[in-house]
């Protein structure tokens, strides 16, 4: 886009219009706009929404999925974390940019971005809405998905590097990081499943531990015991509404059923990366 | 002077077809490689090994998957016309539509063809829903295009809306929609597959009618199996 000053001003004059985050606390979307609003050093009221019990104000302001997270700015809505994060990008552009700046790199990153949300999540939901073979075939999803990512850090896109971004985090750091944190703790809550192993992905494993010990995301990932009472209480739920464990079915009659206070609606669980 | 470009493509994917309308409304010429998707070369099995999928975009030594991360990259790497809004806030309604139209208006529309009974009646109420959201994004804008006057990275991207839509609803036998509702998507669908420049990458119409009727009994085993 042509910078004439006229636009210029506009968008230093956008730029200054507050920013309101509708989220969830256990919502790893919503850690991933924190995480990036953080990153950036912009400043940003939070409102926390009751899944079970959404705001008039979210349903007006995401009407197609009635989820979180939703960002306004200047009085303008958007949903969909990954669109969110690039918007910040685009109105922000000369902060810590979260994209690199090549189309190339920038389409890999948009492709791992998708991986994570349309391979690697519904595999770690599937996983944590099911039993005995079910649950070890979405177990051996899991570790395929992973094996991919293993793959690109040891030889492929991301050879060498500490973070996924680079020298220093970028879209897909937050994206994959807010979320694999669930990793560990589904391991924990249900025995006997491993996930994330440091010796079949010790890349992966290690630049977790790196991107766990930043600031930003320890500001903004709940502490672990949270998302275990969190995590066990969805898992118990789920499992109690799936009776005999038709897996795939257990998230959608969750979602159905009238849950018990407080426990959210199954699908708005970001129990996926 | 910019490596060559080639697209690997295959008959008839509205996918393959957002990349094409991309690279020709931008003017930027390439070689169309035509796959049989039920005997995939090498070539897309090395280049898209993950998905193995079309449409595969190979610019030099770069090779780029998925038709909107194509899009994106085709507009940032290219001269010409740009196909996303300049304004932020803009483009980012374009991803989230486009976003839209991939994962929730899929599904519905192919279960609306393809299932019977009640997953059908409820599909078929989910993708006019869809449609309505659509059609309530064309009338806000008040333009001739998502993307305004000229042709833009959504309107490449609902493209199946433009033109797949009728033909397979027409293999299949099943109506969404009556010929007075979403006249704004109807009149956008004509404008969008008459232009000049998208008209060429359009599969036959005739050709695809006879594609999907071929296949109807492949699909509705398909939309019965258990999510993938």
């Amino acid at each position: 886009m042509e910078k004439t000053p006229e636009n210029v001003s506009q968008q230093a004059a956008a730029a200054e219009a507050p920013l309101k985050l509708l989220g969830s606390w256990a919502s790893s979307y919503t850690h991933r706009v924190q995480l990036a609003l953080r990153l950036k050093g912009l400043e940003f009221e939070y409102a926390e929404e009751d899944l079970g019990n959404k705001s008039d104000e979210l349903l007006r302001l995401n009407p197609v999925y009635k989820k979180v997270p939703v960002l306004v700015h200047g009085g303008r809505s958007l949903p969909e974390s990954v669109v969110i994060l690039q918007y910040l990008d685009d109105a922000w552009p000369h902060i810590r940019p979260l994209l690199p700046s090549d189309p190339f790199d920038r389409a890999l990153a948009r492709f791992w971005c998708h991986f994570a949300d349309d391979k690697l999540g519904p595999a770690v939901g599937a996983v944590f809405a099911s039993t005995g073979s079910e649950q070890e075939a979405a177990v051996r999803q899991v570790h395929e998905n992973l094996a991919l990512i293993e793959a690109e850090l040891r030889e492929g896109a991301f050879k060498g590097r500490r973070f996924f971004g680079g020298d220093e985090v970028g879209i897909l750091d937050v994206v994959l990081g807010c979320g694999s944190y669930w990793l560990a703790v589904f391991e924990e809550v249900m025995d006997g499943v491993r996930l994330v192993d440091a010796d079949a992905f010790p890349l992966f494993h290690a630049w977790l531990r790196g991107f766990e010990a930043l600031d930003e995301a320890r500001d903004t990932i709940p502490p672990v015991d949270r998302l275990l009472g969190y995590a066990r209480g969805v898992r118990h739920m789920l499992l109690g509404l799936a009776g005999a464990g038709d897996g795939a079915a257990a998230p959608t009659a969750a979602a159905e059923a009238t849950a018990p206070v407080p426990a959210p609606a199954a699908t708005d669980i970001a129990v996926d990366i | 002077m910019s490596p060559p470009v080639k697209l690997i493509g295959a008959f008839g994917s509205p996918a393959v077809h957002r990349a094409e309308a991309a690279l020709r409304l931008k003017g930027v010429p390439y070689e169309l490689i035509l796959e049989d998707l039920e005997n995939k070369s090498e070539l897309l099995l090395k280049s898209n090994p993950i998905h193995k999928k079309v449409p595969v975009l190979l610019h030099g030594d770069r090779t780029v998957c998925e038709s909107l991360v194509i899009l994106e990259y085709i507009d940032e790497t290219f001269d010409g016309p740009p196909l996303l809004p300049a304004d932020p806030y803009d483009r980012s309604m374009a991803r989230f539509w486009a976003h839209f139209i991939d994962h929730k208006c899929a599904k519905p529309f192919m279960l609306s063809m393809w299932s019977e009974g009640e997953t059908q009646k409820e599909s078929m109420k989910e993708s006019k829903e869809n449609l309505a959201f659509l059609e309530e994004q064309l009338i806000k804008r008040k333009k001739r295009f998502f993307g305004g006057d000229s042709i833009g990275y959504l309107d490449i991207a609902a493209c199946g809306m433009a033109y797949w839509l009728g033909v397979i609803q027409e293999s299949a036998g099943v109506s969404l929609a009556s010929g007075e509702e979403f006249p704004a998507l109807r009149r956008w669908a004509e404008e969008y597959t008459s232009d000049e420049a998208i008209k060429p990458c359009l599969p036959d119409r005739d050709k695809l009618l006879t594609h999907y009727v071929a296949n109807i009994d492949k699909y509705r085993l398909m939309v019965k199996a258990p999510p993938a």
